[in-house]
């Protein structure tokens, strides 16, 4: 079972940025950080707790991905997850599809966003990892956990605070 | 069974709030006069998955509040989790209840799978050592307690505060004090037994069930993030404490969102 | 609040494994294997060391992982403290003299297992 969690004022932080428009790209990217949390030696808890939004000369002109994000935004993240790196700290890649249900990944997020896992896992050896996609009313995170190659669909992510939501798999709410 | 007649009528909750309802992972700890009403009241309105902690047995002293109690109970020494499980399955039989006889500090791991626990507990520092482990995991907490102060002029008294990662906490909205810590502090082992009643109880826990339920479903569409109710049980009213009307900070200094997660004990 | 480095170092004298953590706003420093004074059982514990006041009405707070058995009764009057996810236990003891470095605040609160009350 792997669970995210995530503050209502985080979640509103980070749609309030997501859904900014962009000078030139489609649509925009952000990175999460979080700390972990044990419940039982089957399950994992990933918190949620700050939002890092990409400034907008940190993007690349590409049209033929919706967002590209440049070396710099890359470079900051990897320094603040080390920053953290012995507080366990996670990093999730964070966007939004813009239609409603159950997100999942397009092909250029399969193919763009699984290989910064590896680095990402090197950087901070026991935080987990990896993608959190928004989408008008519901949630889905791919989680690589400490030293796995392959992604595991999060059970749950649960939005806490006023209104509280799950968002479960395979389930819409 | 339950039938979908069985929520008919609180439908107005809204189109999913059964299922919002059943999916969240809810916590008490502290199944006496308190924890047994709210126990209850879970069990109607529809949850089903309940993590519970009370490490007592029935004693008669118990029988003028704990719902659900009754006297054969006491004389075979019914551990409380056992009424809160009767009263759970006895309405939900398809609910899934992890109940520990041991005090939640023994073992806290369960209770951090909850998305929203209820304290029913009685001291001011039990109170505080939940928060803090409801702001390190990200669970939303609603504390309730009443007390019955003075003899010759009995003056009966409650809370229900809704506590949530990021809002106020209980030291924000003024319940919980220095002064009242350091006065505990210096009765400790000298509480004696406490006056309690069951119909102060029973307005706390339906207050504190109704912004559960106001949470999960945002039925009200008006989504509070804290709440301070304060219960008045010599007139039998219940209002929003002076601290939330004067209220104009909604974020909490004594939390940061830095400290979420498993403590972190760095080397010297 | 900060500490100076070397007040910080000065307590690994008293420990097997020196620690810090906070947890809302408090600096705490873990003291894994503290050594006790002769005639307390056990001879080592782990021991959390709070330097400020954290609103209890004790300037300062040493607690133990677990009861010590002493030469003087003392008040043993907090358990299962949960502080850093764990239990934590204390005596009743006030140590009221001001501006003491780290490593003079532990001894204080050592030296009252072995002094009569």
């Amino acid at each position: 079972m792997i669970e995210l969690r995530i503050p209502r004022s985080l979640f509103q932080e980070m749609i309030d940025d997501l859904e900014r428009t962009h000078p030139f790209a489609m649509e925009r990217v952000g990175f999460v950080y979080g700390k972990m949390g044990s419940i039982g030696s089957d399950a994992t808890l990933a918190l949620l707790c700050r939002y890092h939004h990409i400034p907008d000369d940190q993007y690349l002109e590409d049209d033929t991905v919706g967002a590209r994000i440049g070396e710099a935004a890359m470079s900051q993240a990897m320094r603040d997850l080390y920053d953290g790196h012995s507080h366990r700290l996670c990093i999730f890649h964070v966007h939004i599809h813009g239609n409603h249900g159950e997100p999942r990944m397009s092909r250029t997020d399969s193919r763009e966003l699984p290989p910064m896992m590896p680095g990402f896992q090197s950087t901070s050896r026991n935080g987990a990892h990896g993608i959190l996609i928004l989408s008008a009313d519901h949630a889905a995170a791919w989680v690589w956990l400490p030293k796995e190659k392959e992604s595991r669909r999060a059970t749950r992510i649960v939005v806490v605070g006023a209104p509280m939501e799950i968002f479960e798999g395979g389930k819409t709410w | 069974m339950v039938t979908p007649d069985r929520f008919e009528r609180q439908s107005f909750l809204g189109w999913n709030a059964q299922e919002q309802i059943a999916t969240c992972i809810v916590g008490v700890v502290g199944l006496g006069g308190g924890g047994s009403h709210i126990i209850q009241q879970l069990a109607h309105i529809g949850f089903k998955r309940y993590v519970i902690y009370d490490d007592d047995t029935v004693e008669d002293s118990n029988l003028n509040r704990l719902v659900g109690g009754t006297t054969v109970d006491e004389k075979s020494h019914s551990p409380k989790l056992l009424i809160a499980r009767r009263t759970i399955f006895g309405l939900q039989s398809d609910a899934e209840v992890e109940g520990l006889s041991v005090k939640w500090q023994e073992q806290p791991e369960p209770l951090r799978r909850c998305h929203l626990v209820f304290g029913c507990v009685d001291s001011y520092r039990g109170r505080q050592e939940l928060e803090i482990a409801m702001r390190r995991y990200l669970i939303n907490y609603i504390d309730i307690g009443m007390d019955v102060h003075g003899t010759d002029a009995p003056l009966i008294s409650g809370q229900v505060i809704l506590s949530t990662p990021g809002g106020p906490c209980m030291k924000c909205l003024g319940f919980l004090t220095d002064e009242k810590l350091q006065e505990e502090a210096m009765k400790y082992g000298k509480a004696g037994s406490r006056p309690q009643v069951v119909w102060p109880n029973g307005v706390l826990a339906s207050s504190a069930v109704g912004l559960a339920v106001e949470l999960v479903t945002n039925w009200t569409r008006r989504a509070r993030a804290y709440e301070y109710l304060v219960y008045d049980g010599n007139k039998g009213v219940v209002n929003q404490s002076i601290t939330m009307r004067n209220r104009t900070q909604h974020n909490c200094p004594h939390f940061s969102l830095n400290d979420v997660g498993d403590p972190v004990f760095l080397e010297i | 609040m900060d500490y100076p480095p070397d007040q910080i170092q000065g307590l690994k004298d008293y420990c097997t494994s020196l620690k810090m953590f906070s947890e809302g706003g408090i600096t705490y420093f873990l003291m894994e294997g503290i050594r006790l004074p002769d005639g307390c059982s056990p001879q080592e514990c782990d021991a959390l060391l709070c330097p400020i006041d954290r609103g209890d009405g004790y300037a300062s707070r040493l607690f133990f992982s677990q009861q010590i058995a002493s030469p003087y009764t003392l008040n043993w009057h907090v358990s299962d403290h949960r502080l850093a996810e764990r239990n934590w236990t204390a005596f009743s003891w006030k140590v009221s003299i001001p501006n003491l470095t780290l490593v003079q605040l532990v001894r204080e609160h050592l030296s009252a297992l072995v002094r009569p009350q």
